[in-house]
């Protein structure tokens, strides 16, 4: 049974077996199976009238570090502090503290 | 005024003498407001019924004209597959005409191969409906590759009046038909085609709407063979050229230009995810798990999207980037440990423990060999010592800086 038969039953019966799965399962608009590359209504148009215009002479997709603002590629942070952060650190002390993680 | 048979003779007349293709694109098209006026002066024409007309304009004009109004009259009366029929007899009288002219035709081929196309799609949507079997679709594929073989083949118009001003249009509907029946691998051939003819000006000179078409196709062509570098590439300057208004067409390419874009360590800005709601939802789970590190929350978002993401065919892909969700962790354990140069294989280990993510310890220490394969990290295992030896610089290369990243995937 492939899984395209599988939503359609979940999302056509509200109270079918899997509730939550449908749930779960937004809708994505033009990415439904039935929608397809559309044709555009003009044949031709400028820089402009795209994604090229910020650029400003940059290649496209070059991220933030070769002046593409739409993609990031310095995401590394050191300074992240939160709850995950803490345990992280908390665990990992611990198991410097006793040697090796093996005893626990 | 309502236009009879008569001043449409002329009016075609008039827009070939004229070589003007728009017009004649216009007067061949069915939803044209002419069509219907037709429609209501014949009732019910047959090709015999229409046959006084045989030679009202030069062949085979007098033919498409007729065949013009028996297609009006099957759409009107909603008889979806008679009407592609009729078009594609049209379409193929069209054609005789073509080969023998330059490219101003090419606006009216480009409507009417697109009329044939939306007709077939009817067709095949009634007939599914009905219970019936129709192959509408694959026909038209097939007769609109053979125009475009048409447009190839122009050797006689000057550079800037040839047909093969055509052929990335023409290729695109063809593409459009063959992943609209799910017949995708039948594109090898008229790629084939395409490139073995060298003598086509290069893409970036066409008319934008015939490159990002043609480039999205080609791009979903490789994103779907796993050819990861290839799609990036096309996709990318799919999407940077289409037209900013044309958001849907925009959001289909960004949905696969984004898998890849994280795979080579390009996370999209937040600025990007706002113009694209529902991309920015099923991807901003992955997107904000790759950044903390957060291993586990990237295996629930793959688990809640799965069926989807099959759908889509971008689950494998996603996949795929968890190992930049990985690599994060690892990362995050070595700077909360204040950055050495030596940490043993256990605080990897705890590391995903800590995660949620249950393995042994051999596993783990697989886990960060082929992170050291992969060259997200610079040291190497000794595997005696249990111990991960890391560089003293650059410990963890930013994922962008990899040597070709989509080639090892």
């Amino acid at each position: 049974m492939s899984s395209t038969a599988n939503s359609k039953i979940a999302e056509s019966s509200k109270s079918a077996e899997q509730p939550a799965k449908s749930e779960t399962q937004p809708h994505l608009g033009v990415l439904e199976e039935d929608d397809e590359f559309e044709e555009f209504p003009v044949a031709d148009w400028k820089d402009s009238e795209t994604d090229l215009a910020h650029l400003g002479g940059a290649a496209p997709g070059a991220a933030k570090s070769g002046g593409d603002k739409l993609w990031e590629d310095n995401w590394d942070d050191d300074d992240i502090e939160d709850e995950f952060s803490v345990q992280l650190r908390n665990e990992l002390a611990k198991t410097k503290g006793t040697g090796t993680a093996m005893e626990q | 005024m309502p236009m009879d048979f008569s001043t449409f003779i002329v009016q075609l007349n008039d827009a070939i003498v004229a070589e003007n293709g728009p017009n004649l694109a216009y007067l061949l098209r069915p939803t044209s407001p002419h069509g219907k006026d037709l429609v209501k002066e014949f009732r019910n024409p047959t090709r015999s019924s229409m046959s006084r007309y045989d030679g009202c304009m030069q062949p085979p004009w007098d033919d498409i004209a007729i065949q013009y109004v028996l297609v009006c009259t099957h759409v009107a009366k909603k008889r979806y597959i008679d009407a592609f029929k009729e078009e594609s007899q049209l379409v193929s009288l069209f054609l005789r005409f073509f080969t023998e002219n330059r490219g101003w035709t090419l606006p009216a081929l480009f409507s009417i191969l697109r009329d044939l196309r939306d007709l077939a799609m009817d067709a095949d949507f009634h007939a599914k409906y009905n219970g019936q079997n129709s192959e509408c679709m694959e026909e038209s594929a097939r007769i609109i590759a053979k125009a475009f073989g048409h447009c190839m083949t122009d050797r006689t118009s000057p550079p800037d009046q040839s047909r093969k001003w055509g052929v990335y249009y023409v290729v695109g509907l063809v593409l459009k038909s063959y992943f609209r029946v799910k017949r995708i691998s039948l594109s090898k051939n008229i790629l084939r085609a395409l490139e073995a003819n060298t003598d086509i000006p290069p893409l970036s000179v066409f008319p934008r709407s015939h490159q990002v078409t043609f480039r999205y196709y080609i791009g979903m062509l490789s994103f779907l063979n796993e050819e990861f570098e290839k799609a990036e590439v096309e996709l990318t300057l799919a999407f940077y050229n289409c037209h900013l208004e044309a958001h849907s067409n925009q959001e289909r390419i960004l949905a696969y230009l984004l898998p890849l874009r994280i795979l080579k360590g390009h996370l999209p800005s937040a600025e990007l995810m706002k113009r694209f709601p529902v991309l920015d939802e099923i991807f901003s789970p992955f997107i904000a798990a790759i950044k903390l590190g957060d291993l586990k929350a990237y295996d629930q978002a793959l688990e809640k999207w799965e069926t989807r993401l099959l759908e889509l065919n971008l689950w494998l892909s996603l996949e795929k980037a968890r190992e930049l969700c990985l690599r994060s962790l690892f990362r995050r354990m070595w700077v909360a440990t204040g950055k050495g140069t030596r940490i043993p294989i256990a605080m990897f280990h705890s590391a995903l423990t800590i995660s949620g993510i249950e393995v042994s310890e051999e596993e783990a220490e697989c886990l960060v060999a082929n992170m050291i394969y992969r060259n997200f990290i610079r040291g190497y295992i000794s595997h005696e010592k249990q111990m991960v030896v890391l560089a003293s610089t650059n410990t963890f290369p930013r994922v962008a800086d990899r040597p070709s990243p989509l080639a090892m995937i």
